[in-house]
């Protein structure tokens, strides 16, 4: 084995006796160190882009979580009169339908994007297809949190309700609804926050292709 | 001799690439600084809200702030607070300008950016739904509608939404430009 230095090579005879020359040729030589090989460019964009898929997956069940427990909210109290309703759905608050259709359409672009994620997977160089899941990814954190951010301001006026404004708080007769809607809007800041981290992560592997 | 003509062809094709890189980041600078302005006046105009009606009786109320709703205060919070990180990344982006090719910079930056960009919107949705119920109030819930007597506090109040909404969308096109930036290094 020789060291491929300039001046002068140091050649280190291995005497290939009884017949293990076949195994002897992938050992290194006494005083040589074997190099760990570092992580191509192209195996650590395909790292990024596996966990872009796991939390492609996860933001996905958070989102139609959100929409599903929104979407069949209902109560009714046992007692009624003549002019209050003491119904409550979702459909009675416009932001709540809002909610419902975004956090919809943002579970079904994840679903549609899968097999963009997993292209990006498969081909580690290409940044046309991860550009484009950027470029829907952006759309879709944008669309996530306005939904979240304004049901989550009528959901603290459900809760709390405000003195100065005269609105009452409906928690207090609608406890179950209350319930419900919270859970959703905490399942939908659980999607924004896993969309915002897909974006940081395209834009990582973007650097590395 | 062929070493250098060679090195000369390669830095012909290089400097295309670099010029549209630089291209891209004085478009990023100039958007910042236009997100910036829309922050900062949505900002000062839901925190400089104050009307008081002509008359008042031992129990109404009749004077309208921004701080009587906690949305508002945490929409004025999150614009200045996102006008203040725009103020703090104008360097970043003029150091962009001058070496094009700096990397981990515009990953701090993408990661800055998106922090902002969801901040930004959660306050500007929230106070969305908030100006809404000020101008429709909602029947089942008995919440009565405040943009009947408070009119001008409505306005000032809708008007605040439009700068906070424009700058998300200057932000995701500051996101867009950062990724495209890194992927022509």
């Amino acid at each position: 084995m020789r060291s491929g230095s300039g001046g002068h090579s140091t050649a280190i005879d291995v005497p290939e006796a009884d017949g293990r020359s076949a195994s002897s040729k992938g050992k290194l030589a006494p005083g040589m160190v074997a190099a760990a090989p570092l992580p191509s460019p192209a195996g650590w964009a395909k790292g990024v882009a596996i966990f872009d898929l796991i939390f492609r997956i996860c933001a996905m069940v958070a989102a139609l979580g959100a929409a599903a427990a929104m979407g069949t909210s209902q109560e009714s109290l046992p007692f009624f009169t003549q002019f209050f309703q003491f119904q409550a759905q979702y459909d009675d608050i416009p932001t709540f339908q809002f909610f419902v259709v975004s956090m919809a359409i943002v579970a079904g672009y994840l679903l549609l994007s899968l097999p963009f994620s997993i292209v990006c997977i498969v081909r580690p160089r290409a940044s046309g297809p991860r550009f484009l899941l950027l470029i829907l990814d952006l759309i879709a954190l944008t669309l996530a949190t306005g939904a979240g951010g304004a049901a989550a301001a009528i959901v603290y006026l459900a809760h709390n309700g405000n003195a100065n404004t005269n609105w009452l708080a409906i928690c207090q007769q609608f406890g179950n609804f209350c319930q419900r809607i919270s859970g959703a809007v905490v399942g939908s800041f659980l999607a924004v926050a896993l969309l915002a981290m897909i974006v940081v992560l395209s834009g990582i592997a973007l650097r590395g292709v | 001799m062929k070493g250098s003509a060679a090195v000369e062809l390669a830095e012909a094709t290089r400097a295309p690439s670099a010029g549209i890189n630089r291209g891209i980041s004085i478009l990023d600078l100039i958007l910042r600084i236009v997100a910036l302005v829309c922050t900062l006046g949505s900002a000062i105009a839901m925190g400089t809200t104050n009307e008081t009606l002509p008359f008042f009786t031992q129990f109404i109320r009749f004077r309208a702030e921004y701080n009587d709703l906690p949305t508002f205060t945490f929409f004025v919070a999150a614009n200045a607070v996102v006008s203040g990180y725009l103020l703090l990344s104008l360097p970043i982006s003029i150091f962009h300008i001058m070496r094009s090719g700096a990397q981990n910079s515009r990953i701090l930056l993408i990661i800055l950016d998106t922090s902002m960009l969801a901040l930004l919107t959660a306050g500007a949705s929230a106070s969305a739904a908030i100006v809404y119920l000020a101008h429709n109030g909602n029947a089942k819930a008995n919440w009565l509608s405040i943009c009947q007597q408070f009119n001008s506090f409505c306005e000032r109040i809708s008007g605040s939404l439009i700068g906070s909404f424009g700058a998300v969308t200057v932000f995701i096109l500051l996101i867009l430009l950062s990724g495209m930036a890194l992927s022509r290094r």
